[in-house]
Formats: structure tokens, sequence, C-alpha cells
């Protein structure tokens, strides 16, 4: 064919040994080649090509020479779902801002783009610069969760890294986890050389400056002079397990009794801690991050400015991981919020606002803070959100409050569970009465659409337990009716996975067939009422979640094979890859049912014991004791300290608006009484009003 | 007081991949950015009014794009259109503004033709510029010229001829950045069925050309004695690209 596009455009990727060069500090490096010109013939044979080009506003590009210390930061899924990530964005920014270092972003490419790439011997690549992920110092991914571990394995392999730890050397990139689902990262022990436990943004600037320093050593004249490739690798992670919440997996190893149980995890490294406990960032005004949010050019998960308003919560949700693992409450100033919504909707030109947390409407003033954002925007074509799932009048008020501009849609409340007696055992306190009484607020008040979040496979859960779901949406639409035919309720039911660090890390999952079973005695039970919706997820996609969420070393051998089979992107519809995980746990002898499906005792190490996020596991039994027997226990913020451990054990107190006597009415209704009664909005506690 | 400008923009680069669905949202991001006072519409959710006549392929290039954008208040075009320009992301540039008075022509009627440019690597130059330009007169010669288009959703046949109204075929000299390459440039009607420059590549030697490594959208217009004239400001750009010019 004449004109055809000549081939090996490809940039050649160095031997392992050759990339020295390339990862030099500063204007010594040879920078490495952009995959750009050969990549850009290939995208418009893929979907979506839009996700793979950057150029986006507030990316930030520095010269490969002006930076000692290189980053790749990662999200493990795609670009649609990674880019919003919070986390990322907050580490890029500082990591940019410091004059030494440099940050470029990665996301997995998608499979269509993965088989041209392998083809044409490109490399995963970074989004700013495409430059190749062998060439950076530090591979920081986020793991929000346990569907990204195979993308994990798979973005190494193809940016020319190995995929395990042990075979990597001194001219690779140091290949670091962070995020919820790091807080038991030994399914990934063998893969990567280090976990980061907790906050990030004290710690990540901690790292850049060891991985700095160890770059100088090997330079001429520098302390590692001479030594081999396993001592220059041996000696930064050694520096990198003496930062505080680092913890390096291979100076550790698990011990196991006869019967397979865990013994313990015990350190083999002299000088590393027996536990590595969390970072916490107890000042989150220092940490006005992230500033300049990165504005995508094509369609996001989340279209928004995004301000985290307060981190942590102690709500105590039994079964919620994050509210455990984020302890304790650190609020963000109304007057920090505020300036940081009108800096960034101006900076970045998003329509939406969204106040972030992980249960928004419990920020001390959030009153005042939804009333003030209102006002900025009122009559503006910015809309303003609350993710809050809270089950009360009060968040119906606020919701209010925060659509002035627009359309009263839908609601979403989160019961979690169907029977009070459910409730109680997860310690969600929402009565019967408050749900129902906040249906009738929020359907009297115009709104149109309530949806309403369930778990089923709970400890305890019987037939009856699940049935309640089912008699809760009838209610909860029978009032939805007497206020408009047209009116509708949607219940989105998900089955329980235990996840590590909370009171339910000694419980049994439910096996997907019962998750099944059980689902259907809700779909039998609504059958006849036509306006619900019931809306759940395939039971199979947490078999997965929690056979990695739980899992020990051991576990790592299923998640190698399982990649090798060709497991990716495991959290997608599209890519049904349980089956391959099957084929991957016959294959490497793990038992499912062993790790999954049995309930462990206090005797039995977890594989998690020997990282500490705060929690004392002696309160964890307990708490899991009351659980079982029904028993509930009330937020720390407004009630007495029950010693979980977090201050304490870390040196740290909340930071809210609750202390100097001031009181809101944060109490879900039925269990606590408020004197100003649920409709009020809160106004701002005093300390807020001086500054300080 | 509404006030309504058309502009020409390019999108070139990186932005050459932006669908046409995700472009609303990157004009209003930028609009808003450079905090310009576009006009909403009606209803729960506003949209701001600009309006686009025609998508463009994603990863087609173009130097011929073009917009409607109505303000809600008074705006200083020169600066202001300079402003929006910088906020849209690299690649994405205001080239010319028309304010557009009451009873104007809709714009879509205002773009008669569009200059195409398909571009080949810099290989088999001589074979390919031959072939190409004997092909161009023959496809000139004839009255109906059949391509089958492959879609998904069936196949489609549609007739070529009638919307070509000029071919021509020259070779871009190289540059310190960029080889000499074979183009093939085309005016083609707006009016009557679509006909996209890939259809072009397939009536003329589809099975003995590869397929163009660019396309690119040049301008569009009204056509003019050897080229076309841009819709907003009558700037001609010539049908054979003019060498020495770029070069300077």
């Amino acid at each position: 064919m004449l004109g055809s596009a000549p081939p090996g455009l490809a940039p050649a990727m160095p031997a392992r040994d050759q990339r020295a060069p390339f990862r030099r500090p500063g204007p010594a490096a040879t920078p490495p080649p952009s995959c750009w010109s050969a990549l850009e013939p290939l995208l418009p044979q893929v979907r979506k090509p839009a996700q793979y080009v950057g150029g986006e506003h507030n990316q930030q590009v520095t010269a490969w020479e002006a930076a000692e210390t290189r980053w790749l930061l990662c999200y493990p899924d795609t670009y649609e779902v990674g880019q919003p990530n919070q986390g990322i964005q907050i580490l890029y920014e500082l990591l940019n801002e410091r004059s030494t270092a440099l940050a470029e972003r990665a996301y997995a490419p998608w499979v269509d783009l993965e088989e041209l790439l392998r083809a044409e011997g490109l490399p995963t690549f970074s989004l700013e610069t495409h430059r190749p992920l062998w060439a950076f110092d530090v591979f920081g991914v986020s793991l929000p969760h346990e569907l990204g571990h195979t993308n994990l394995l798979n973005l190494l392999d193809l940016g020319g890294v190995s995929h395990r730890a042990a075979d990597r050397g001194p001219d690779d990139p140091v290949v670091l986890v962070g995020g919820h689902a790091a807080f038991n990262p030994e399914p990934l022990a063998p893969f990567v050389d280090a976990a980061v436990m907790g906050d990030g943004e004290e710690v990540t600037l901690e790292i850049d400056e060891v991985v700095r320093r160890h770059k100088q050593d090997r330079e001429p004249s520098g302390a590692l002079v001479g030594a081999d490739g396993a001592e220059v690798r041996h000696a930064l992670l050694r520096s990198l397990a003496a930062v505080e919440g680092v913890y390096v997996p291979a100076f550790y190893t698990p011990r196991y009794s006869e019967d397979g149980r865990l013994k313990r995890t015990v350190p083999t490294e002299r000088g590393v801690p027996a536990r590595v406990p969390k970072r916490t960032v107890q000042d989150l005004e220092q940490w006005a991050y992230p500033r300049k949010q990165l504005v995508p050019m094509t369609e996001t998960v989340h279209e928004r400015f995004s301000v985290e308003i307060f981190r942590g919560c102690t709500r105590g949700c039994r079964f919620c991981q994050a509210g455990m693992i984020t302890r304790p409450v650190r609020e963000r100033r109304p007057e920090t919020v505020q300036r940081l919504v009108e800096q960034g909707v101006a900076d970045t030109g998003f329509n939406e606002v969204g106040l972030l947390s992980l249960s928004s409407a419990d920020h001390s003033a959030i009153g005042p803070i939804a009333r003030e954002l209102a006002d900025t925007y009122e009559g503006t074509t910015t809309s303003l959100s609350l993710p809050s799932t809270r089950v009360d009048a009060f968040n119906v008020t606020l919701s209010n409050e925060l659509t002035r501009n627009g359309r009263r849609s839908g609601l979403t409340f989160a019961p979690e569970a169907g029977s009070e007696r459910m409730r109680a055992v997860i310690n969600k306190m929402v009565s019967e009465a408050d749900l129902l009484r906040t249906a009738e607020v929020a359907f009297s008040e115009g709104w149109r659409h309530i949806k309403l979040y369930f778990m089923v496979g709970l400890p305890t859960e019987t037939d009856e337990d699940v049935q309640a779901i089912a008699d809760l949406a009838i209610e909860v639409y029978a009032i939805a009716r007497r206020h408009g035919k047209a009116n509708k309720v949607t219940i989105s039911v998900g089955g329980f996975v235990p996840k590590p660090h909370t009171p339910f890390q000694w419980a049994a999952q439910d096996p997907p067939e019962e998750i099944r079973r059980k689902l259907t005695l809700i779909r039998h039970a609504i059958k006849e009422h036509r306006g619900i919706k019931l809306r759940t997820n395939d039971p199979e996609e947490g078999v997965i979640e929690g056979l990695l969420a739980r899992g020990d070393r051991r576990v790592a051998a299923v998640v190698e094979r399982a990649w090798q089979l060709g497991a990716r992107f495991d959290g997608w519809h599209e890519m049904p890859t349980l089956e391959v995980w099957r084929r991957a746990l016959a294959e490497t002898g793990v038992d499912l049912d062993w790790y999954s499906y049995r309930e462990r005792d206090q005797r039995e190490a977890l594989p998690w014991d020997h990282l500490d996020a705060g929690l004392e596991a002696e309160w964890l039994w307990e708490d899991w004791q009351d659980a079982q027997s029904d028993q509930q226990l009330d937020d720390c913020r407004w009630s007495a300290c029950y010693d979980c451990g977090v201050c304490p054990g870390l040196s740290l107190e909340h930071d809210t608006g609750y202390t100097g006597g001031y009181s809101l009415p944060m109490l879900p209704q039925g269990l606590g009484t408020s004197a100003r009664g649920p409709e009020a909005l809160p106004t701002a506690p005093e300390r807020y009003a001086g500054g300080g | 007081m509404l006030q309504r400008y058309r502009i020409r923009w390019t999108k070139v680069g990186r932005t050459r991949f932006i669908s046409a669905r995700d472009l609303t949202s990157v004009w209003e991001r930028a609009l808003r950015r450079a905090d310009l006072p576009i006009a909403y519409s009606e209803g729960f959710t506003p949209h701001p009014k600009v309006s686009f006549p025609d998508a463009l392929p994603v990863g087609v290039r173009s130097y011929g794009e073009y917009a409607e954008l109505t303000f809600a208040a008074p705006i200083e075009p020169a600066a202001d259109l300079a402003a929006l320009s910088a906020a849209l992301p690299a690649g994405m540039d205001i080239t010319t503004y028309l304010e557009v008075p009451d009873g104007a022509p809709k714009l879509a009627k205002m773009l008669r033709v569009t200059l195409w440019e398909l571009a080949w690597p810099p290989v088999d130059q001589t074979e390919l510029r031959a072939l190409l330009t004997t092909r161009a007169d023959e496809l000139l010669a004839s009255t109906s010229v059949e391509v089958v288009r492959r879609r998904p959703d069936g196949d489609r046949t549609i007739d070529v001829r009638p919307a070509v109204l000029a071919l021509a075929v020259a070779t871009r000299p190289g540059t310190p950045t960029r080889d000499a390459h074979t183009v093939l440039r085309a005016v083609l009607r707006n009016d009557g069925p679509t006909v996209r420059p890939t259809d072009l590549h397939t009536a003329l030697a589809a099975a003995e050309v590869a397929a163009p490594a660019a396309v690119t959208r040049c301008v569009q217009g009204t056509q003019v004695p050897g080229g076309v004239a841009d819709a907003l400001d009558g700037e001609v750009e010539p049908l054979v690209p003019d060498v020495d010019a770029e070069a300077a």
C-alpha cells in the first residue's frame, strides 16, 4: 500500500541495567523518550481517546532535568474513574509545589489500548508528557479499594518494571501504595516495595526527601558509591522503613500454625517497628489542598469542584472501614471551605461544588457553610451538592438549602439495615420512626424520589431482618404515594463484605448464593409495589473484594495468577473476571471458603495485626461482642470517650466545633433530643467567629 | 440585551481527540474561567448558548471550526474573546470573530463548502502523487462515484461525486520539524448527503493507498476561484497549498 506509515515509531525501551542515565537527579539526567508520537496514531483506534492525551487545565509540567525526584502517581483504573480522586490530586499538587520534585499522573489503559501498546512495544505512560513508567523514581499508587490489584501488576509489567519487588533493582522505581486498601497490603506484599498507612500529606513529603537523599548518596562522592545493586536497593528500603507510617513488607514475615492459621507477622530486619502506625494530619487547616484541581476534557464520574470539609468519622458503624481507619474527626473551618470553593470555582470553571466527607451533614458548622454557599451562588448556574446519606429531617433541610437554584429531584438515605435489631448490630443509630418521619418531611417539601441504601449478608442476619428491608421500603413508598402519584422509591441493596480494622473483621462473609437468595426474598416481597425499584449488584462481585480485603500473604499467589490469566478491571461489569479468579484459586490451591466464609476467633492472628490503624484490638473485639448482643455505641464526638484507642495512641484529638458547650441537632431523633428542633439550621460555633 | 458573535476556532494537537459530546462542557468551563456573561437556556438544567453548526469526527484536526456564542450582556469582543481563547485548552484557539446583526442568515447557511486536507507520511511520494492525480482527474471527469460506507448498523452506499467541487494533489516540502509529505486537498459541498474525507479516500484509491495519516478541516465558507473564502472574514485559503507562503 502506498503512503503507509513507517513502522517502528515506538522509542526503544532500554534494558534495566541501562536506565541509570535517565534517573539521575537534576540536569545530569537524560530525559526519557516521550511515547506521544507513537501513541498518537493509535488513538483513533480506541474508545474514548481523550482520556489518554492529558493537557487538562491545571496540569503541571516540570522539565525532567529540573527535578531531583520524579513521581508517577497512579489510580489503577480508567481515567474516567480515577481522575476525580482527591488523594491523587492533593499529592500531585504538594509534590509539584516542591522545587526539587516533579509529579505526573497515570491511569490504567482500557483493554483496547493495552493490546495496541503491547503490540507496538509501548509502555505505561504518564499523562502529562507521555514518559515511560520505568524512568520515574516512585510509582505511587492509590488503592481506594481492592479491585485495582490486578491492574497494578499489569501497569508495572506494561511499564517495563518487574511486577515482583524482589526482582527490582537499584534503577527501578519504588512501588508505593496508599489509600484505604493499603491497610491490608498483604495480598500485594510480594509486589509492592512499601505501603503507606493513613493520611498522605506529610508522609509523602518525607518519603520524597528520603528518595532525594538516596539519589544523592548514589552520585559520585556519595555514601553508596561502590555498593552493589542489591545493597543500594536494600539501603533505600531501609530508609523508607524508617519513615513513620511506611511499611516495607519485605522486612516482615508471617508465621503460620500447622492448621494454616496465622500466628503472627514478625519483623525480620533489625530496627523496623513491630507495628507500623498510621499517619494522621491533625490540623486540616494547614493542608488546604487540592487548590488547583484538574479539569477533565472528557467525561469522568464526578465533574465538580470538591472540597473535603472534614476527615474522619466516629459514628462507629461497625461495617465501615473508612469510619474506623480515618479517626479522629478533623474539620475544616467554614471560612476556609468558603474560600476554597470561591477560588476553585473561579479557577476551574466547574458548575458544581461537592462538599466531601464521610458524612457531610455531620460538620459542626454545616448549616452556616451551606447557607453561605447557597447565598453566594443563588441565581447563578453553579450548583451545590452534599453527598450525605444521613437519615434525619435536618439533612432534608440542608438539601433544601443547597438546591435553591434547581430542582428537588432525588434524596439518598442510608439506613443500611431493615430491622431495628439489625441496625443495632451494625450500630447504625436510626430508628424506623426517624426514617418514616424523614421521608414524610422530604416528600412534603417537594422531593420526588427517595433512594435508600441497604446491605444484606450482615453478621447475625436472619430472614426476618432481610424481610424488614422490603417492609421499610413499602412503608416509605406509601408515604411517597400520599404526596404524589409519580413519586418514586428506589432501594439499593448490596452484599456486605467484611473489612480489616473494623469490629466485623472476624465475621464470616455470606457466599454469593446466600446473598442471591436474600435478594430474591426482597424482590418477591416488593413485587406488587410497582413504584419501588430494586437495584442490586451481581452478588459474585463481592467475592474477589472479600478475598483480597482479608487475605494474607498466601493470597498474593492468586492475585499474580489471576493477572497472568488475564484478570483486569475486576470491578467492571464489562470484565467478568470471576471465572479467571476461580481458576487461579484452583491452580494455587488457595481455599476461598476458608478465607472468606469462616468466622475467625480472638486467638487467631489477623494479617493486618502488625499494621496499626490506631484502634485497640481489645476495643474492636469488645465492639464485635457488643454487636452480637445488639448493643449500640454512641458517637464520641458528642458523648463520652469509649477508648477506641485512636486519640491517646496518636496524641490526637477531635478537631470540631463541639467543644466549648456548643451542641447541635446531630443525634438522630428518637435516640437523642434537641432543643433547637430538627429544622433549625445551626449557627456557627463561637470558636469560628473570631477565626480561632 | 443579547449579543451574538460568530467565531472561527481551531481544534488541533491533543484537543482533536475531544468528542463532540464532551465539547459543550469544555466550552462552558472556559467561558466561566474567562468570566464572560454567556447566556443560558431556560429550564431546570440550563445550558450555555454556544452552538456548533456540525460535529467534527474525533481525531480529525481542524483550523476551520465555527461556533455561535450568545452573551447576556455586552462584551468587549477583541479583549474578551482573546481571554476566552486563552482559557480554552491548548490547541483550541479563536482565530476570527464577527458580531451577528439581527436578521443575519444562519451560520450553517454561510458554511457552504469545506476545504479538507488528507495527508500521507513522507513515503512513496512520486508514485503516490501520480496515482492520486490520475484518480482525482478520473473522479472529476465522471458523473457518479459510489462508495460503500461500512457501519456496524448496516452498510450504506453513497455517491461521492455530487459533493466534490475541486481536488488538488501536492507535495508539501519538508521543514526543519516536519518531513515532506503528500497531500490531497478537496473542496466538498456541505449541503446534500454528508461526504466525509474517508469516503473520498475510499472513492479514490482505497485498495492501493493507505488511509491518510492526518485529516484536516482547513476552512469553511464559500468557494472562490482557486480556493475557499472563510465564512466570517472572507480570507481565501488556496486549494493548492501555498508552499512558499507556508515556508516563510
